[in-house]
C-alpha cells in the first residue's frame, strides 16, 4: 500500500469571479479562462500562506521559503514540523494507542491555503471603479484540495512548492471542467477528489463537476483508466473510490474493516485469502431497530451492500429491513404480508435481494454437512483472490459473513476469518476484536451436522 | 459594583477649562477605550458651535436643557467616531450645566446617551462580540462648583438604569499604549442591481458587509506571533508608566475565502453594472497596557480595518448626495476616494485621523481638527504619506462604450489616460499611466494598481 510517511493535504477556498457580457457569447470563454488565469497568479504570487493547523506555523511557501517559526526553515525536513502541532485529544486517547499497533498508515499532515492582504507592493488609496454595462456577475467557491506523499525525510520547502505546483495544476484542471461542463450562465462547482492507485501512480487528484452523477462520467474514468494503464473491469475512479484520509472519522459511524486489527493464525504452510476493499460492520440493534434474535443475515446482507457502496459499483444507500423485505416482495419470492414482519432469510434471499437491489449476481454454494466446510478451502481461496466480496453463510439456525481465510493447499488446514452479525453492543472496536465478533475460527465452529448455504457474491465489470 | 473610569489629566484640563455662558449648557464627547476590567478616557472635545443658524432659535423648551440640539450633538459624535483610530471609540457624554439645572441633568443625559449610540452604530459593518462594553458613561459637571456626577448605561438596554461609575483622574493614562499599524489591499467587486442611490448604497453595504466578513474571520499576526486564544500580548515592553516611549507593534491579516458556503453551482446575477472598491488603506489601532488580550488586539486592528474603508464609502456617498443631488447616483469610470491622513492630539501624542478629498489639502485637514475635535495640529504635523495619492482625477461622466470584448476594465483605464491633460499631478505620472494601460491588458489588476509606488 502506502509506502511514504506523510500526506501532506492543503485545503482552501478560492472564490472564482467574473463578469460576462453575453455568456452564451464567444468572448466569455476567455473572459473566463482570464479569471483562472488571475487565480493562478495569486497563488504563485508571494501573498500566498500555507497555515498548519492546530499549530502557529504559518508558511509562506513563495517567498523563497519564509515560515513564521524560527526553527523551520527551507533545509527542515518535512518530519520536524511535527513538534508544532496539536494533537486533538479525544476521548479515545487510550484505544488509539491500541487499534494502531498493527496499522500504522501515513501521518496526515493538515494544511489551510490562505491569503496575505497586508505588506502591500503599493500605498495608493482606494478609488471607486465603476462599471455601468448590463453584466452576468458569476461567483462560485473552488474547493481547492490538493495531496502530496512525501517520504520524512523530503524538505519542507520542496513539500511547499510541490504543493503550490499542485494549485497551479488543480485550478488548470477546474478551468477544463468549468469550461466544459458551462451551459450560458449555469456553471458547475469543479471538486477534487484523490485516489489511492497502485503504485507508480500513487495519490492523484480528478476534479469532477459537482451534480453530474457518475454513471454520465463514465468516458472521463475510462480515458483515466487508459492513461494510468488501471484494469478495464473494476472501478477506480467512482467517487465512492475517493481516498480516506487516515485522520478523518467516518460520518455515519460505522466500524470499518475491524478485522484489520487482527493478527491472521500462524498456519504453516498456508496463505492469506482476504476481501479486498471496504466494508462497513453490520450486527443487531443497530439503526433503532431491534432485530435480535431474527436479523442475522438481513445485517450480513447489509456489510455485503456496504462493501458494493463503497467499491463504487452502487450509488443507493445500505438497505435497511424494510426496503431490504419489499425487494423479495418485489420479486415474488414472499407475500405482501412478509414487510413489517420478523422472519428469517437465508443465502438464497440474500442472492435475490443482491440482484434486485444491486443489480449483483451472486454465486450459490451447497455444503451437506458443516464438517465439510473444511475441504471448501480451494473455492473459498478462489473467491477471494478474484472477486474479493463478503461472503455471506447461513445455516443451522444463523448467519454470518466470512470475509477471509487462511489456507494452506498442501495440509488442507483452513481458518474462516468470521464477522458476526449477533453482536449487540456499540461500535467499540476493542470489545468486537477482543471478544471475537470479529475473529478467526476453525472449522469446529460451524455445527457440524447442519447444511449450510453461501452465497458468494460477484464484482460487476464496470469501472 | 460599578465601572472605573481611568481619565488622563488632560482631559481633566479640559473640562475645567470649558467656558459656558451664564444660564447655558455645554454639551461634549469622551473618547477612550473600553476592556472588560475597566475603562480609559483619553480625549473630551465639546460640541462645537452650530454655524447654520442665521438667528438666535427661540427657546422652544422651559429649560436650556430641552435646546440641546441633539440632532448636532450626535453628528458631531459620528464626525468624530470616523476620526479615531482602532481601539478609540467615543465611550460617553458629557454635560456642563448651571446648578440649578443640576437635578435635570440625569434625564437630558439619558436621552442623549441612547440617540448618540444608536446614529454612530448604525451602517456598521461589524457586530459587537460578547465580550465587548456595552456601557457608555455619562459625565455631569457643575459649572459653578466643577462637581462631577459620573453614571454608566448599558445602551443595549433600552431600559436600562444609571448606574454610578468611579472616575478617576491619572497621568500618562494612554502614554505606553502599544500602537498596532499596517497596510491593507483592498480589492472588493460588488455586483449592482440597479442605479439608483438607494439600491447603490444598499449593494454597496452588502458588499462591503461580505468583505467585512472575510476581514473579521481573517487570521492576524502582531508582531510576528499569532493572536488567537487567551495569551496576552507580548509587546516586549516592560509596564512602567513612566516611560513615554510608544511601541509600535506590525500587523499582518490573512484572509481565506472559507466563508462561503460550499455549493454545488455557481451564483450568478444579472447586475446593471458592478462597482470595485481597490487600493491601500492604511490602519491603526491603540491597545491599553494593562494585560491586554492579543485577540483584542487583533479585534482592534481588524475594526479600523473595516471602519476606514466603511467611512470613506459613507463620506464619498455622502458627498455626492449633497453636491450632485440624489438622481444621479455613481458615475462610469475611476472615482478618487478620500484618502486617510494622520496627526497627533497634543499632550498625549495619540494619532486622529481624518480624510482629504482630492481636491483639498491639509489647510482643510487642519481645520477640521480644529472644529470637531478642538485641537490646534500644525498642518506640518499632519502626515499626508501614508496613503498615497490616487493618479488620476476623478473621470466622471465617460460612459463605457460597448466593445467586443468583455474585459471592461480596460476599457475604464484607456478612458482614464485620455482624460489626463486635465490632471494636475506632475508630468512624470502621465507616461506611467500609459504603460499602465497597456499592462492591465498582461497583468493582474493587482499589479497594474501597485505601480505607483
Amino acid at each position: 500500500m502506502l509506502q511514504c510517511d506523510f500526506i501532506f493535504r492543503l485545503k482552501g477556498i478560492l472564490e472564482f469571479a467574473c463578469q460576462l457580457d453575453n455568456p452564451n457569447g464567444v468572448q466569455s470563454q476567455s473572459t473566463i479562462s482570464k479569471s483562472f488565469q488571475d487565480l493562478r497568479s495569486k497563488v504563485t504570487s508571494k501573498n500566498i500562506v500555507f497555515t498548519v493547523c492546530n499549530s502557529p506555523v504559518l508558511i509562506w511557501p513563495n517567498t523563497g521559503f519564509q515560515s513564521s517559526v524560527e526553527s523551520l526553515t527551507e533545509a527542515s525536513a518535512c518530519g520536524d514540523i511535527l513538534q508544532w502541532i496539536e494533537s486533538d485529544d479525544g476521548g479515545s486517547k487510550k484505544s488509539s494507542k491500541k487499534k494502531d499497533k498493527k496499522k500504522s498508515g501515513p501521518t496526515v499532515v493538515n494544511m489551510k491555503l490562505l491569503f496575505e492582504v497586508t505588506e502591500p507592493a503599493g500605498n495608493t488609496a482606494p478609488s471607486l471603479i465603476r462599471v455601468s454595462t448590463q453584466q452576468h456577475c458569476v461567483k462560485m467557491p473552488l474547493p481547492l484540495d490538493c495531496a502530496l506523499s512525501v517520504t520524512t525525510d523530503e524538505r519542507l520547502e520542496t513539500v511547499c512548492t510541490g504543493l503550490v505546483e499542485a494549485l497551479n495544476k488543480q485550478l488548470a484542471d477546474m478551468e477544463e471542467v468549468v469550461l466544459q461542463y458551462r451551459k450560458g450562465s449555469s456553471f458547475l462547482v469543479p471538486q477534487p477528489f484523490h485516489f489511492q492507485l497502485p503504485e507508480p501512480a500513487g495519490l492523484i487528484t480528478v476534479v469532477y463537476p459537482a451534480g453530474v452523477p457518475d454513471s454520465q462520467l463514465q468516458a472521463v474514468r475510462e480515458d483515466l483508466h487508459r492513461k494510468f494503464e488501471l484494469p478495464c473491469d473494476r472501478p477506480y475512479l467512482r467517487r465512492a473510490n475517493a481516498f480516506h484520509f487516515p485522520d478523518a472519522a467516518y460520518k455515519d459511524g460505522y466500524l470499518r474493516n475491524p478485522h484489520i486489527h487482527l493478527n491472521p493464525p500462524n498456519i504453516e504452510d498456508a496463505k492469506l485469502y482476504l476481501v479486498q476493499g471496504v466494508y462497513s460492520y453490520h450486527h443487531y440493534m443497530q439503526d433503532h431497530v431491534d432485530d435480535n434474535g431474527w436479523g442475522c443475515a438481513y445485517r450480513s446482507l447489509q456489510t455485503i451492500c456496504s462493501w458494493f457502496q463503497q467499491q463504487g459499483y452502487v450509488e443507493t444507500a445500505v438497505p435497511t429491513h424494510t426496503q431490504i423485505q419489499q425487494a423479495l416482495v418485489d420479486v415474488g419470492d414472499k407475500e405482501p404480508r412478509f414487510v413489517g414482519s420478523r422472519q428469517w432469510i437465508g443465502s438464497i434471499e440474500v442472492q435475490a435481494v443482491l440482484n434486485q437491489l444491486l443489480g449483483v449476481t451472486s454465486k450459490i454454494m451447497f455444503v451437506s454437512q458443516g464438517s465439510e466446510l473444511a475441504t471448501k478451502g480451494r473455492e473459498l481461496a478462489n473467491h477471494f483472490q478474484t472477486e474479493g466480496t463478503p461472503v455471506m453463510i447461513g445455516g443451522g439456525v444463523l448467519a454470518h459473513t466470512i470475509l477471509g481465510v487462511v489456507w494452506s493447499e498442501n495440509t488442507g488446514q483452513i481458518r474462516f476469518l468470521i464477522l458476526d452479525p449477533h453482536y449487540t453492543g456499540g461500535e467499540d472496536l476493542q470489545t468486537i476484536t477482543d471478544k471475537g465478533w470479529c475473529g478467526w475460527k476453525g472449522p469446529e465452529f460451524w455445527d457440524q451436522n447442519a447444511y449450510y448455504n453461501l452465497c458468494l457474491p460477484q464484482r460487476p465489470k464496470s469501472i | 459594583m460599578g465601572r472605573s473610569y481611568f481619565v488622563d489629566e488632560a482631559v481633566e484640563e479640559y473640562l475645567v477649562g470649558i467656558q459656558t455662558a451664564p444660564g447655558s449648557c455645554v454639551t461634549g464627547l469622551l473618547a477612550g477605550q473600553s476592556s472588560p476590567q475597566r475603562d480609559f478616557v483619553v480625549l473630551a472635545v465639546q460640541t462645537p458651535h452650530r454655524e447654520s443658524e442665521g438667528q438666535p432659535k427661540a427657546s422652544r423648551g422651559v429649560s436650556p436643557l430641552d435646546d440641546i440640539d441633539v440632532e448636532w450633538v450626535t453628528e458631531h459624535a459620528k464626525q468624530v467616531s470616523r476620526m479615531l483610530p482602532g481601539g478609540l471609540c467615543i465611550l460617553g457624554l458629557f454635560l456642563v450645566t448651571p446648578p440649578e439645572l443640576s437635578k435635570d441633568a440625569q434625564n437630558a443625559l439619558k436621552r442623549l446617551i441612547f440617540a448618540m449610540d444608536k446614529y454612530i452604530t448604525k451602517g456598521r459593518l461589524w457586530e459587537l462580540s460578547e465580550e465587548d462594553v456595552t456601557d457608555q458613561v455619562t459625565l455631569h459637571i457643575c459649572s459653578k462648583t466643577k462637581k462631577t456626577v459620573c453614571k454608566t448605561f448599558d445602551v443595549k438596554d433600552p431600559k436600562s438604569s444609571a448606574k454610578p461609575a468611579d472616575w478617576k483622574y491619572q497621568t500618562g493614562v494612554s502614554s505606553s499604549w502599544p500602537m498596532l499599524s499596517c497596510s491593507v489591499a483592498v480589492d472588493v467587486q460588488i455586483p449592482m442591481t440597479g442605479s439608483s442611490s438607494d439600491i447603490t448604497d444598499k449593494c454597496m453595504k452588502d458588499g462591503l458587509r461580505r468583505w467585512a466578513k472575510q476581514i473579521e474571520a481573517a487570521c492576524c499576526l502582531i508582531n510576528g506571533r499569532h493572536a488567537l486564544d487567551d495569551s496576552e500580548l507580548v509587546s516586549g515592553q516592560k509596564k512602567n508608566p513612566k516611560t513615554t516611549h510608544r511601541q509600535t507593534l506590525p500587523a499582518r491579516i490573512f484572509v481565506s475565502d472559507a466563508e462561503l458556503d460550499e455549493r454545488s453551482s455557481a451564483l450568478v446575477q444579472l447586475c446593471s453594472g458592478s462597482v470595485k472598491v481597490r487600493g491601500v488603506v492604511h490602519c491603526r489601532a491603540y491597545i491599553h497596557n494593562n494585560k491586554p488580550k492579543a485577540r483584542h488586539a487583533a479585534q482592534a486592528i481588524k475594526r479600523d480595518i473595516i471602519n476606514t474603508v466603511c467611512s470613506r464609502v459613507e463620506m464619498f456617498l455622502e458627498d455626492l448626495l449633497i453636491n450632485e443631488g440624489s438622481h444621479k447616483g455613481l458615475c462610469s469610470g475611476q472615482q478618487a476616494l478620500p484618502r486617510r491622513v494622520f496627526a497627533p492630539v497634543p499632550v498625549s501624542g495619540l494619532s486622529v485621523c481624518d480624510y482629504m478629498f482630492p481636491d483639498e489639502s491639509t489647510a482643510d485637514v487642519a481645520e477640521r481638527l480644529k472644529e470637531m475635535l478642538d485641537c490646534k495640529t500644525p498642518e506640518e504635523d499632519i502626515d499626508t504619506s501614508l496613503e498615497g495619492n490616487q493618479l488620476f482625477s476623478n473621470v466622471c461622466g465617460s460612459e463605457i462604450t460597448e466593445s467586443p470584448s468583455d474585459d471592461s476594465s480596460k476599457h475604464v483605464f484607456s478612458e482614464v489616460q485620455t482624460e489626463n491633460p486635465k490632471n494636475q499631478k506632475a508630468p512624470q505620472y502621465y507616461a506611467g499611466v500609459a504603460i499602465t494601460a497597456a499592462v492591465a491588458l498582461l497583468a493582474t489588476a493587482t499589479s497594474l494598481l501597485y505601480f505607483n509606488e
